[in-house]
């Protein structure tokens, strides 16, 4: 009995203590292929090895929470940039200034206040199945989106689970003013078929043609496109808000060095054209000197509206807007 | 009478060499570094001293020409302090455990084993007092300590009771919500209505049947509580209501729908009809998370294939709460049906016999005698799809809509609105209601026994049903099949697919995608599932073996906690699991280990109810006799028990490391870089859009699943038919 018990404790403990060299432990948030394609790049321009989980950007949030005590990651890549702004001002992140910073897009550093490293940029935008919509005419801005003709073609994310619905309220809100906004909000919601959990799912719904309208990040219909759904992306006439994805170092991270070597590797524009042509993410990237891949929506062809990260993204803000929502759109029924 | 030595030298030896030669520590996450700093000695800290001093005096003792019983109490107490004061120190210190605190403790548990067993305290020998202590001890660190770090989490906010928290989420929309000001009904009222009438009717059925009036009175409150619950669920919002309407279709109908199942497959006339319910009942258990669902929105959903290609029908119904109920029955009904089969079995057909040579027609026969002998199945059937309804994270994930379900609420409000108090809230209240049932369970079934084997033959043919019903069954049967196979079928071709249900031209791209993405973290998961196999089966066994056999103080504490474990719905033990060793001394988070824990507990108590099934089909007297004859328990259970069991136990051991394969809510935020598991890659592709290379993954689950049953089954009946006639 007692060596059949120590036998098992000696094989869980055996099993659980791999070697532990240097290696970049990665919280990873955008799109699963642009995340699988840089391991083995990384580790063929620095020899050093890579391991990533993919995980939402509020996850990974939760999570470097969770873990602040004890980091198991080192660094958190990509991924809306309300949460990197969050965990610098809580500490549990940490800013490191690359050697490229000043190869980095002086817009995007500004905006953000330079509080976190910027990696890239993309906009929110309508992902539109023509052959869904049934006849109905395209719709070319917000206010169209409140037409009957639409009801029940319309998909948004849970703006209680998802980034990407918050970004798109406090878009709309610097647009119209907060009141103004919530009445165009309540129009909407009659015409929505779903809120989904997930901020990329309403273009699958659309691209299967579940829905016919998706309210999402653009670059994200352009990916489905690609991939072969019958979609067409575009941002509203009266102006679109958009995020600022960051490369964040995490706090205490168990292994700085390879940690850094990897930002400063991510940063430069042949770690960047990855994105495009192995990672299906067609974002803007940060660093100008970098070859935006074609399909990359073109930001000087889209309306961008002045969005104002600090405000928005503070925390009590966007607690008082959802809670708003949820009292006053979320129950109408429909 | 006395032994000259006591068994716990060794142990105690074990203790103490541990304790020197490794470190009592650890610095950070990796389990094997050597900090000279940690090491027992080093530190210097006084319960680090009593640890090593209560190992020394063990030694001592058990050395020691002293009476059995006495040297017995001697060595409880050194062991308890032993233990009891490393544990101690790890508390304090909030130090990770290390290598040597392992050993340490794992010694002194089992100097403890035997000293309660020479005491006489427990009865039995040393193997069994160890075990009834090793097994408390898991399912204290490994069940309670979780859960109640959940309860913790919910109501103590910065060191402080503090129920704010709670009340938040219980009083947000999201988790309920009746009266809306944006509807043109008034709710509230409706609710009202809904409980005066159902109160009224279930008085009124009281006072029909001549009962008494305080019953009538009773009646009248407990349907009038009926009646609001049901007007509630119905006319609110929010994630309660929604779960618990989803749970009052699913429940009945996959009971219903079971022992439909259950009736054909025991009584049908058709052999075939048996064969295809054999294959039916084990699709649940082998079919991945996620996949399924999809499978019924290309059926059925807006632009499904029967739904919009067939009926010419295009409808969102598949959001929400009709979708998720019918995948749940899909799901769940083949378990119920297990369960079901089970008491059908078990019926004695000399009963019925009885019944018919008395005069009674298949009908009376059904309504007096099968009914009420297939009672306390139904109540498990229905309990288990309750609960399984109540858990399911899968389908309210994929189908859900935008209703929320309170098990996919634990998940959102952590990782969509960070806020662990809010989960641990939810956590408690999905808790408190699958404990609920179990209680209304048991109060309705009460007492009476309904055990009608008797391990004597029982004679007689089975009576087969009215030829009506069992038409009206086999109909019902063969569109589920239809329907199910549809379902199944359509996962293959989406797999095939360039892109499913937009472009059909056939691809092997998926399966190239898969094999790159996917196949290292397929094996690796295998490899993970297999490990944990083991110890959930060997525990399960243990643990069935106790709690059947022996009568001991904790007994009820074990069989509470195996409970816990099997009822808890998967998202609150992750959150448990997270809570409990992300810190402390306990830290296993970012680890192989807490992963093969996390499925060693959830899967134990299957491994546990097939083991308690074998058991009771085995006489005692077996044992008895090994034991007359001097054989220690061990060597009993080694040499009389296993060889006996060996089917059951192979059973249990494919069935827990299939269950762990396809496992997903209670290991979702246990992953970590370098142990990425299929299920939770499987979610991440679903997110990302990759339904082809996720119907890949799900193909290829599903057909190497079903082999391995088949295979291992297959291996298993000859096993044990060899080893009966070795031992014979």
């Amino acid at each position: 009995m007692a060596r059949i018990l120590l036998a098992l404790v000696a094989a869980l403990a055996l099993v659980a203590g791999a070697a532990q060299a240097q290696r970049v432990n990665l919280l990873c948030s955008p799109d699963l292929a642009w995340c699988e394609a840089l391991g083995p790049a990384f580790t063929e321009a620095t020899g050093i090895p890579l391991d990533f989980i993919r995980v939402s950007s509020q996850d990974a949030l939760a999570r470097i929470r969770a873990e602040a005590a004890n980091p198991v990651f080192d660094v958190w890549f990509g991924g809306t940039g309300d949460p990197h702004l969050i965990a610098m001002r809580e500490g549990i992140a940490e800013m490191y200034i690359p050697t490229v910073w000043d190869e980095l897009i002086p817009e995007l550093k500004s905006v953000i206040n330079e509080e976190y490293i910027p990696l890239y940029a993309g906009a929110i935008g309508f992902v539109v199945n023509e052959e869904a919509l049934g006849g109905a005419p395209l719709p070319r801005t917000w206010r169209d989106l409140t037409d009957p003709a639409y009801r029940g073609l319309i998909a948004m994310p849970d703006p209680t689970s998802s980034g990407t619905a918050y970004t798109t309220l406090a878009t709309l809100i610097q647009i119209f003013g907060e009141d103004e906004a919530f009445e165009l909000l309540e129009d909407i919601h009659l015409n929505i078929a779903q809120y989904t959990s997930s901020g990329a799912a309403p273009g699958q719904l659309a691209g299967r043609g579940e829905v016919a309208i998706a309210v999402q990040f653009m670059h994200d219909g352009v990916k489905f496109a690609a991939q072969g759904f019958p979609l067409t992306t575009y941002a509203p006439e009266e102006g679109v808000g958009y995020e600022i994805g960051g490369i964040t170092l995490i706090a205490n991270a168990p292994n700085r060095d390879a940690a850094i070597e990897f930002i400063e590797w991510a940063l430069t524009p042949e770690a960047q054209a990855i994105a495009g042509q192995q990672g299906e993410s067609y974002q803007i990237q940060s660093n100008m000197n970098t070859e935006q891949h074609p399909l990359a929506p073109d930001f000087d062809e889209i309306n961008l509206i002045e969005y104002d990260f600090d405000r928005w993204g503070d925390p009590e803000v966007r607690d008082r807007i959802l809670t708003r929502w949820l009292n006053e759109i979320f129950p109408i029924p429909r | 009478m006395g032994l000259r030595f006591s068994g716990a030298w060794l142990p105690a030896l074990i203790a103490i060499v541990g304790f020197l030669a490794l470190p009592f520590g650890r610095p950070g996450r990796p389990f094997l570094t050597i900090d000279p700093n940690l090491y027992g000695w080093a530190i210097g800290h006084p319960l680090l001293w009593l640890v090593l001093a209560s190992a020394l005096a063990a030694l001592v003792i058990s050395l020691l020409k002293l009476p059995t019983s006495p040297r017995g109490d001697l060595l409880v107490v050194a062991g308890a302090v032993g233990l009891g004061a490393g544990v101690l120190w790890l508390l304090l210190t909030a130090t990770p455990f290390g290598m040597g605190a392992l050993v340490a403790a794992t010694g002194m548990a089992l100097v403890l084993g035997h000293a309660l067993s020479e005491s006489g305290r427990v009865q039995g020998d040393a193997f069994i007092a160890t075990s009834i202590l090793i097994v408390s001890l898991f399912v204290l660190l490994f069940i309670i300590y979780p859960l109640f770090m959940v309860l913790r989490s919910a109501f103590v906010i910065e060191g402080a009771f503090d129920l704010s928290q709670f009340r938040r989420t219980i009083g947000h929309p999201l988790f309920f919500f009746l009266e809306n000001p944006r509807s043109a009904i008034d709710e509230v009222g409706l609710t009202l209505r809904w409980g005066v009438v159902v109160g009224l009717l279930s008085a009124g059925w009281a006072l029909f049947r001549r009962q008494r009036l305080p019953v009538v009175l009773a009646r009248l409150v407990l349907g009038g509580v009926l009646g609001l619950i049901l007007g509630a669920m119905f006319y609110g919002r929010g994630a309660l209501p929604t779960s618990l309407l989803t749970v009052a279709i699913v429940a009945p109908a996959c009971t219903l729908l079971g022992l439909a199942f259950a009736l054909l497959g025991q009584r049908s006339r058709f052999r075939p009809v048996r064969r295809s319910l054999d294959v039916i009942s084990v699709l649940p258990i082998i079919t991945p998370p996620f996949i399924l669902a999809f499978a019924m929105i290309f059926l059925l959903g807006r632009r499904g294939i029967i739904t919009h290609g067939v009926f010419d029908i295009s409808s969102n119904w598949i959001y929400g709460i009709p979708g998720v109920a019918l995948a749940q029955i899909l799901a769940f009904t083949p378990i119920a049906y297990l369960l079901l089969r089970g008491s059908i079995s078990s019926l004695n057909p000399a009963l019925e016999e009885a019944a018919q040579t008395l005069g009674a027609g298949p009908w009376t026969t059904l309504k007096t005698i099968t009914w009420p002998l297939v009672r306390p199945g139904l109540a498990a059937a229905f309990l288990l799809s309750m609960i399984e309804s109540l858990a399911d994270f899968g389908n309210p994930m994929i189908l859900g809509g935008d209703r929320n379900f309170l098990a996919t609420e634990v998940y959102l409000s952590l990782t969509g609105r960070y806020n662990a108090h809010e989960a641990a809230s939810y956590g408690v209240v999905l808790l408190a209601l699958v404990l609920l049932a179990f209680f209304v369970q048991r109060w309705w079934l009460g007492g009476g026994s309904f055990v009608t084997v008797t391990g004597k033959p029982s004679g007689g043919a089975l009576a087969p049903i009215p030829r009506a019903i069992e038409v009206l069954l086999s109909a019902v049967l063969v569109v589920w099949t239809l329907f199910v196979a549809s379902l199944y079928v359509s996962i293959v071709v989406g797999s095939f697919a360039q892109l499913w249900g937009v472009n059909y031209s056939l691809t092997t791209r998926h399966y190239r995608d898969f094999m790159t993405a996917g196949w290292p973290v397929f094996l690796y998961t295998a490899r993970v599932a297999a490990i944990s196999a083991v110890p959930a089966m060997l525990l399960g066994f243990l643990v069935a073996y106790l709690v059947s056999r022996h009568r001991f103080w904790g007994r009820r504490f074990v069989e509470f906690g195996s409970l816990l474990s099997f009822a808890t719905p998967g998202t609150v033990m992750g959150v448990a699991y997270i809570f409990a060793f992300n810190t402390g001394p306990w830290l296993l988070t970012a680890s192989a280990t807490i992963i093969i824990l996390a499925l060693v507990f959830r899967n134990m108590p299957v491994a546990i109810r097939a083991a308690v099934a074998g058991l009771a089909q085995i006489d005692p007297s077996l044992e008895e006799a090994s034991t007359m004859l001097r054989a220690r328990s061990f060597t009993t259970l080694r040499r009389v028990l296993f060889p006996l069991l060996v089917n059951t136990l192979v059973t249990g051991l494919i069935f827990a490391f299939v269950s762990a394969m396809t496992a997903v809510s209670q290991v979702i935020f246990l992953v970590s870089p370098g142990n990425q598991l299929a299920t939770v890659l499987l979610l991440g592709w679903v997110e990302q859009g990759q339904l082809g290379r996720a119907a890949a993954m799900g193909t290829i689950l599903i057909v190497s699943m079903l082999l391995t049953i088949l295979v291992v089954l297959a291996l298993a009946q000859r096993i044990s038919a060899r080893v009966v006639r070795v031992e014979s």
